[in-house]
């Protein structure tokens, strides 16, 4: 059924321009114009209970409005949303007990203070029973690894540190529902496969729903089953990602190291050859042709030393993907 | 449930101020020089005015005023003097969108963290100027209140006054979510309280057609009240009037905060990613 409903939802904000110019300030401080920006215009969706999905779009594309609405944060100018029957702007108390929420770019933990007093304090805030409370602390720390930090004040947590913390308390409270934007957002590579694994985990065993939004292509791969595509306002695409890098993606390369230089020769079912010195890529088109036979017919043709198959990376797909949407 | 919530966010941002020891004691001695520099300015005016003609001398007594002006040293930590930083820095950030996404109302969240970053300042600064003001020579001391039943009214209207300088503060957070270019207003509408509390100038030293005025405008109940209260320049009779006095003043301040956050909170715009 679905939990998160999004219907015709649209909100503008109002821009104050200033005159460009030598007295531009002079002038706009008498002279006010304001420019409309529509930042989401009727956007609609819903959502499944745990699903996980993935929400991109260019910058300034709407994916934070609308995960300030589906918060509660903002109060969209018209259109319906419910979330868990309920319309998050009008019962905000109602509805932010039941979701949890991780802005990558903002600390919900006090600076000053040790991780496990910020903890205990959202203890007292969710009202969540102590016996519950404990069990739920010993999960999260033992998952994300955080039992050495718990007496250390925030200030002087590294950034992975502190996004697991982040993560911790967004979850204390067993919440239904998950809104992370951008919880990737600067970890190195360790941190972010532990939090992916960790993310994953959590909506499986869970059912946590989660909705992501991110700028790293490798996290919606590796967590999401479905993608909504949002660019100037309008959901463009909602959907599998397998479906996307189809329509945008087609080719798959195969990386080719050969013995040595050789001069360029056609290959059948080949869309496309690249040679760099004895580096060759071919590109092809897996549907058309089968990985297995695309090798075999390589393998007869040149001296080869090593060989690699990729699919098309996942962020040149999401740039030809924003360019043809022109966004 | 609420109410837990409400005193670990106290019993939390408390906590954090009171970790500010070495800050407490540099702002403890910044009063100290204050109160002497004071003391010595009204020890020059009560000795060479014209007692005749200069009516100040029918308000309080010198010992009254220096106990008085020692007293003011700890009760106008109390002051929001300016919006709390925390909170500030919250509704610049947009960090406030965090805050809106927990089971509290604002109002509350805001008032319980209020409450303890106006009470915080007084363990370290507040209770080393008393002290110092107490082992002070004679004629710079720090005196006794009027009468026992004075000192338990004083209490009664400074623990009243903490609430109605939380309800202040937390009124001019709220205008401050409104204004995005900036802190001048609440400064202003800050300092009108400052002045107006007596802490500059006691209100009993003001022109004597102003004094009507000057009881019953709220922020009489800062400050002037309660000292009134411990130097006995206020008869315990009076003292029931001018408590439920600060006791209104703090309820018009919540029901106006409230009425103006409920406004805001449906037109805020939170910025950024």
């Amino acid at each position: 059924m679905a939990q998160i409903v999004l219907k015709n939802i649209k909100k503008t904000f109002k821009v104050a321009e200033r005159p460009e110019g030598r007295f531009g300030v002079l002038k706009g401080a008498f002279n006010r114009k304001t420019r409309l920006v529509k930042a989401l215009e009727d956007v609609s969706f819903s959502i499944d209970e745990g699903e996980l999905i993935g929400y991109i779009g260019p910058n300034g594309a709407g994916k934070s409005t609308t995960v300030k609405i589906m918060s509660g944060i903002l109060t969209p100018d018209s259109g319906n949303c419910e979330i868990l029957g309920r319309t998050p702007w009008k019962e905000r108390v109602n509805h932010v007990s039941c979701i949890g929420v991780v802005f990558g770019q903002r600390s919900q933990l006090w600076w000053d203070v040790p991780v496990k007093d910020s903890f205990d304090l959202l203890r007292d805030i969710y009202n969540i029973s102590s016996v519950h409370y404990a069990k739920r602390l010993n999960e999260l720390t033992q998952a994300l690894q955080i039992e050495s930090l718990l007496k250390t004040p925030v200030r002087q947590l590294s950034l992975g540190q502190r996004m697991r913390c982040e993560i911790t308390a967004a979850l204390l409270h067993s919440p239904r529902i998950l809104f992370l934007d951008e919880p990737t957002i600067g970890l190195d590579a360790v941190s972010k496969l532990a939090l992916r694994e960790f993310l994953k985990d959590e909506n499986r065993s869970k059912g946590v729903t989660m909705i992501l939004t991110t700028h790293d292509m490798d996290d919606i791969a590796a967590l999401c089953s479905k993608v909504m595509v949002i660019g100037h306002g309008k959901l463009l695409y909602n959907g599998s990602l397998n479906v996307l890098r189809e329509q945008y993606a087609p080719l798959r390369c195969i990386r080719a190291t050969l013995d040595k230089e050789t001069l360029q020769s056609p290959i059948e079912g080949a869309e496309m050859v690249k040679i760099e010195g004895n580096e060759w890529s071919i590109f092809f088109d897996p549907h058309k042709t089968a990985t297995h036979l695309m090798v075999e017919r390589l393998a007869k043709k040149l001296v080869l030393k090593d060989i690699v198959i990729e699919e098309q990376s996942i962020d040149e797909m999401v740039a030809t993907m924003y360019q043809e949407m022109s966004l | 449930m609420k109410l837990k919530a409400l005193f670990s966010i106290f019993r939390m941002k408390t906590a954090e101020g009171f970790q500010y020891r070495l800050a407490g004691i540099a702002g403890a001695t910044t009063s100290i020089f204050w109160v002497l520099v004071e003391i010595t300015v009204y020890r020059v005016f009560y000795t060479y005015a014209n007692n005749n003609t200069a009516g100040i001398l029918a308000g309080l007594t010198l010992n009254q005023l220096i106990s008085y002006s020692w007293l003011t040293q700890l009760v106008f930590l109390m002051q929001p003097m300016s919006i709390d930083s925390d909170i500030q820095s919250k509704i610049e950030s947009g960090n406030i969108a965090l805050e809106l996404c927990r089971p509290l109302d604002l109002y509350t969240h805001w008032f319980a963290k209020l409450t303890a970053s106006r009470l915080t300042p007084l363990f370290w600064r507040g209770s080393l100027v008393i002290l110092v003001g107490m082992l002070m020579p004679a004629s710079y001391r720090l005196g006794p209140p009027a009468s026992l039943i004075n000192l338990i009214l004083m209490l009664l209207s400074f623990f009243s006054a903490l609430f109605l300088c939380t309800t202040y503060g937390v009124l001019m957070c709220v205008v401050r979510m409104g204004i995005t270019w900036g802190n001048g207003p609440t400064y202003m509408l800050m300092l009108i309280g400052g002045v107006l509390s007596g802490a500059y100038l006691p209100l009993q030293l003001w022109p004597d057609s102003w004094q009507r005025f000057l009881l019953l405008q709220p922020f009489a109940g800062y400050l002037d009240i309660p000292l009134r209260l411990y130097v006995g320049s206020m008869s315990p009779q009076t003292a029931f009037a001018a408590i439920t006095l600060q006791w209104v003043w703090t309820l018009i301040f919540i029901l106006l905060g409230k009425f103006l956050l409920v406004r805001r909170l449906k037109t805020i715009v939170v910025q950024g990613g």
